[in-house]
């Protein structure tokens, strides 16, 4: 119903019900109230006739001895006396009931006791007639007079009992205009409040029809969403469990018995009966923490094990939620999942993990110990060639000098293997600590590393301006230092380097192919020369570690520069690629992260 | 040069480098009396000994059979009577870890052990002459390790 914000059908319904009950009460009390104004009418006309019926009496009984009187002065038979005589009873009966009659009404009290006198004195009258009527007593004058003040008496009791019968037939009438003036009103009210309610109980009806829809379309859904949840519950191996606390009952889902080892509803569950389930090791834990649920509302992840019929033992993790509904009523809602087949390959990855820590030490050391104790022997080997003075040298054969100097070569490339290896070992074993730098500076450091070869090579290195990230300082100035030398060490003869580095900014979608997509933004930085290029179809294998394009004799190199560069920008989550084209020149592009 | 010859004192178990050294300093001429102990508890117990004086410099390898260099620069730092000697770390390793545990730990610089005899006449000419007091005042991480100009 719109008129009343949040009104929900219940409710509404409720409100139709308490009106269409009201206006039917409403009605029936104005039917009650007419009926009872009816009687009262009805009363009210038989009281007026009876007053009526009764004064007429009294007229009657009055000319009843008036007729019997007349008849006995006139044939002085006593037989028409006794009319006379009962009529004064008769009378006397009439004005009781009269005056019960008219108790509630003290004009027509008056009236009666003016009518009252009025008769009184008519039988005096009717008395002085007889008694100067009889022969012994007979006076003509004196009758003449009663009998003509008899005649004029009985027109005043005529005229009392005419205006006590106008006054209540006048109240009569005014009581039933009354009457007929609700009546005639009351039908129009009654039949449209009957209406009213007709149509509240309608509405009602068309309400509750379209609830009991609801109702089924809700149900329908219940259906699907509780079939749902219990396929859900078997793929994904969890179950649901309830317990309300006040009445200590206890629901399973099918799956929470299935996952138990049982068939579903194969036992009533109390609260021990899970607790049985559960491991001996781990059963005084998960029962202190069904209690903190109850206290603390709810529950974070238990981990335990159960023991199936069967002995099987299953793991499972478990959570928990009090609720309070509307009545006020606590319900315990559980999860639970069985994470077996997560947690043994967690083990599984667990001993991996330790496998690969091992030898992943292992290759440490040992690539520590390679090139760290490989040097020293070296170092002498090269430190005592170095101390083979020329003077030693001038009496040695020709070819003696030629092996030595051999020997100092071979020493010197041995060298510098060593420190490349020693280097790309420790771009993965040291530290990584990333600080906020500045790349352009970092590229400085790199270029006065280089300078020498860049005087040497008359070479030209323009660069943009390129961001502040977060990166791993010594290992990007490397980065830089390796690729700059790349370029100045395969420039093309006789024509000086060039190198020109450009920094823009990237978005990941656009490189969805390599760069990681939980990061939007990356800095492209592209380092492009002008030197002698190599064949693309090596623009992936020269960054493997050892891999040479070019003979040792033309350009020395241990082939680990570029893996070091790879693996530099692999340690900040980057990407490297390389391109070129022969004798035009080379392009490595680097994506580095925001 | 000073007047005083120089004690310099070398901890090193390798054989071939202590003749390396010994001949170095025989070549550059400055006056220096040149001592050698062969591991770290002979260090400690040269310099502990009263007896002996102290040296001006000490020239310490890492990697030391008993003690190794790195427990022995603690030691030192730790003592009042030793803390002031001027020590030069002479080491195969340029690790970074070595080289930023020694400088943390109070060695006066960082020498890696070169390959070529007429580098080390040079490094140890270098050391010898540095004015001690201004380099140790100016010691950062960035001068700590020795490169030859």
């Amino acid at each position: 119903m719109k008129w009343i914000p949040n009104f929900n059908s219940s409710n509404s319904l409720r409100v139709i019900f308490v009106i269409a009950v009201f206006i039917l009460l409403f009605l029936s009390s104005i039917a009650y109230k007419h009926n009872q104004d009816l009687n009262e009418s009805s009363k009210l006309a038989m009281h007026t006739y009876e007053i009526n019926i009764q004064l007429e009496r009294l007229m009657s009984a009055i000319k009843d001895a008036e007729t019997g009187q007349r008849g006995y002065i006139i044939t002085r038979n006593n037989r028409f006396l006794t009319p006379y005589l009962y009529s004064r009873d008769k009378v006397n009966a009439s004005f009781v009931t009269l005056k019960k009659l008219t108790v509630d009404n003290a004009v027509q009290q008056k009236n009666l006791e003016n009518l009252f006198k009025l008769i009184i004195q008519r039988f005096v009258s009717f008395e002085n007639c007889l008694k100067y009527s009889d022969p012994k007593t007979y006076d003509k004058r004196k009758l003449d007079n009663h009998m003509f003040g008899g005649r004029i008496l009985m027109e005043n009791i005529r005229f009392q009992v005419d205006k006590m019968n106008d006054i209540e037939r006048k109240y009569l009438k005014k009581r039933l205009e009354i009457y007929d003036q609700e009546i005639s009103l009351s039908p129009v009210f009654s039949i449209s409040l009957f209406l009213t309610a007709l149509l509240f109980i309608l509405l009602a009806y068309r309400q509750i029809s379209r609830d009991f829809q609801r109702l089924k379309l809700f149900n329908k859904q219940l259906l699907i969403s509780g079939g749902l949840m219990a396929e859900s519950e078997i793929i994904g191996k969890f179950s649901t469990w309830q317990w309300e606390l006040d009445s200590h009952k206890i629901t399973y889902s099918d799956n929470q018995y299935r996952l138990l080892g049982v068939t579903p509803n194969s036992f009533v569950p109390v609260i021990e009966t899970f607790l049985d389930f559960v491991h001996p090791d781990d059963r005084a834990a998960v029962s202190e923490s069904m209690d903190k649920i109850i206290e603390k509302k709810n529950l974070p992840f238990i981990y335990y094990k159960i023991v199936r019929p069967n002995n099987e033992i299953r793991y499972f993790k478990s959570t928990g939620k009090l609720l309070t509904d509307q009545q006020g009523s606590k319900i315990l809602l559980g999860i639970n999942f069985d994470i077996t087949d997560e947690h043994l390959l967690n083990i599984e990855l667990q001993e991996r993990n330790r496998e690969l820590e091992k030898s992943n030490k292992e290759l440490a050391s040992f690539n520590h110990v390679a090139s760290h104790d490989l040097q020293e022997p070296l170092r002498k080997i090269q430190t005592f060639i170095s101390r083979v003075s020329e003077a030693d040298k001038a009496v040695m054969s020709e070819s003696g000098r030629d092996y030595i100097s051999k020997i100092a070569v071979s020493a010197k490339r041995m060298r510098v293997l060593i420190d490349d290896l020693l280097l790309f070992s420790r771009t993965n074993t040291t530290k990584k600590e990333f600080i906020k730098s500045n790349l352009n500076e970092l590229l400085q450091n790199a270029e006065s590393e280089l300078a020498e070869v860049i005087h040497e090579n008359k070479a030209v290195i323009k660069a943009s301006k390129m961001p502040k990230l977060e990166v791993i300082p010594y290992q990007i100035e490397q980065l830089f230092i390796n690729l700059i030398g790349n370029s100045l060490k395969y420039n093309k003869a006789g024509v000086p380097p060039e190198i020109s580095i450009e920094s823009e900014k990237v978005l990941s979608s656009d490189y969805p192919e390599f760069l990681e997509q939980s990061v939007k933004k990356f800095h492209k930085i592209t380092f492009t020369d002008n030197g002698m290029g190599f064949d693309p179809q090596f623009k992936e294998t020269i960054f493997i570690l050892f891999q040479r394009l070019h003979s040792k004799t033309d350009y020395p190199g241990t082939g680990i520069g570029l893996a070091i560069c790879k693996k530099i920008v692999e340690n900040h989550k980057g990407h490297i690629l390389a391109d070129s084209t022969p004798n035009v020149g080379s392009v490595f592009t680097v994506f580095l992260p925001e | 040069m000073q007047k005083n010859a120089l004690n310099i004192l070398l901890a090193d178990d390798d054989e071939d480098d202590r003749l390396f050294f010994k001949d170095a300093f025989e070549e550059i001429k400055i006056q220096t009396k040149v001592q050698f102990v062969h591991d770290g508890m002979q260090l400690m117990d040269h310099l502990l000994d009263p007896e002996n004086k102290l040296p001006d410099i000490l020239f310490l390898d890492l990697n030391m059979p008993k003690k190794t260099g790195k427990e022995c620069l603690i030691e030192i730092k730790k003592s009042d009577r030793l803390k002031n000697i001027i020590i030069a770390i002479y080491s195969t390793s340029s690790s970074e870890e070595d080289i930023e545990d020694t400088f943390v730990q109070g060695a006066n610089i960082y020498i890696k052990k070169p390959s070529d005899f007429n580098t080390l006449k040079k490094i140890i000419n270098e050391v010898v002459t540095v004015n001690w007091h201004y380099h140790t005042s100016g010691l950062n991480r960035d001068n700590f390790l020795l490169r030859l100009k």
